[in-house]
């Protein structure tokens, strides 16, 4: 229940509404349309491709370096879509439709983290035994390059 | 207990070294209103919130303001990475310079250091999450005022997403405030301190 008290702060509960997609929701902040409230001065550069998107469009790249980057980049998008509908049912537990969605999302998400460790490093210490073999000679865990270098993958 | 994923939150490329924008970016690690700020107050709060899905939205906004602490960091790291003496100069990035090189230090624009006066884990409920909820405001003010002083568009993206999140929190800390009251009499919502009183609460429930 959402009050209208005096002398303290009254905020509506928000409704489920209309959703962007995986990518459009990264790109843009929130998953949720009623949230998007963008500011002013930085529509200027709305017109100019995200970071996101040139960079899928980059063509110098080799094959394997743009597969790793496309496997990465949906990892982002439904890794974010999961860290979004995360708050929500934070404060909306029962919310039936964002139960569902949660589940759809959170087995994809969990599918493509399982194909990137086998295929190239884990990205946390609970997909190592996604890439553990036999003849391991190094660790795995210190592969791939550090997330704040800029380098996709 | 903390699991560490090797990914940013949203995507940082950086071409083109600006230590100028890395010196204003930097108020986002270390500055009054930054993320750092923000994870540590939410993450302190939570141990004593009444309501506990409260302490679970805590938890989890103070989780997502350390991925934000690291995306600007990225950003400072790629903004002054292979920096040259020459440029440190011109860019008034010199002081800076002297005591951490290029390394990141968490302080203000204003080269005031990181402290933990910049926020309050004050024990009662609704001085916290109103305190959140203005802490929200604050650092989207922030990322409005870098908006317009920052043009590059390798810059802006991940400052726009920030900013997106900031508002998305705050929502989230109203709907916060707004279970928290539904425990209590609307009549007096300050007859007692949820947090600390905690048999009068309990009879409430």
């Amino acid at each position: 229940m959402s009050g209208n008290d005096l002398a303290i702060s009254n905020i509506p509960i928000q409704p489920w509404g209309e959703l962007y997609n995986e990518e459009e929701a990264l790109n843009i902040g929130t998953i949720f349309h009623d949230l998007n409230k963008p500011f002013f001065a930085a529509e200027a550069a709305m017109g100019s491709k995200s970071s996101i998107a040139s960079e899928a469009e980059d063509q110098a790249k080799p094959l394997a370096q743009a597969e790793r980057e496309e496997l990465i980049t949906r990892i982002n998008q439904i890794g974010f879509y999961l860290d979004d509908l995360t708050l929500y049912l934070d404060t909306h537990d029962k919310d039936a439709q964002a139960i569902q969605l949660y589940h759809e999302k959170s087995k994809e998400f969990a599918e493509l983290r399982k194909q990137f460790a086998q295929q190239y490093y884990p990205l946390s210490r609970l997909c190592i035994p996604d890439c553990m073999n036999d003849n391991e000679a190094a660790f795995c865990w210190q592969e791939g390059p550090m997330p704040w270098e800029g380098a996709c993958v | 207990m903390w699991i560490y994923e090797k990914r940013l939150q949203y995507p940082v490329k950086i071409t083109k070294n600006c230590p100028k924008t890395a010196k204003l970016i930097i108020s986002q690690y270390g500055g009054p209103d930054g993320e750092l700020s923000a994870s540590m107050r939410y993450l302190s709060q939570r141990y004593t919130m009444p309501v506990k899905e409260v302490g679970g939205l805590l938890t989890d906004i103070g989780t997502e303001e350390l991925a934000h602490m690291e995306l600007i960091c990225a950003m400072v790291f790629q903004l002054t990475n292979n920096l040259s003496v020459e440029q440190a100069k011109e860019a008034g990035f010199d002081a800076y310079y002297i005591d951490h090189t290029t390394a990141l230090w968490p302080q203000a624009a204003s080269s005031l250091p990181f402290t933990a006066t910049e926020f309050q884990s004050k024990g009662d409920a609704i001085a916290d999450l109103t305190e959140d909820l203005a802490a929200e405001q604050k650092a989207r003010t922030v990322y409005d005022n870098l908006l317009r002083m920052i043009p590059d568009p390798e810059v802006q993206e991940p400052l726009k997403f920030l900013r997106a999140r900031e508002i998305v929190h705050f929502q989230r800390f109203g709907e916060a405030l707004e279970k928290t009251k539904d425990k209590l009499d609307s009549k007096n919502f300050y007859y007692f301190n949820p947090e600390f009183d905690k048999g009068m609460f309990q009879g409430k429930l």
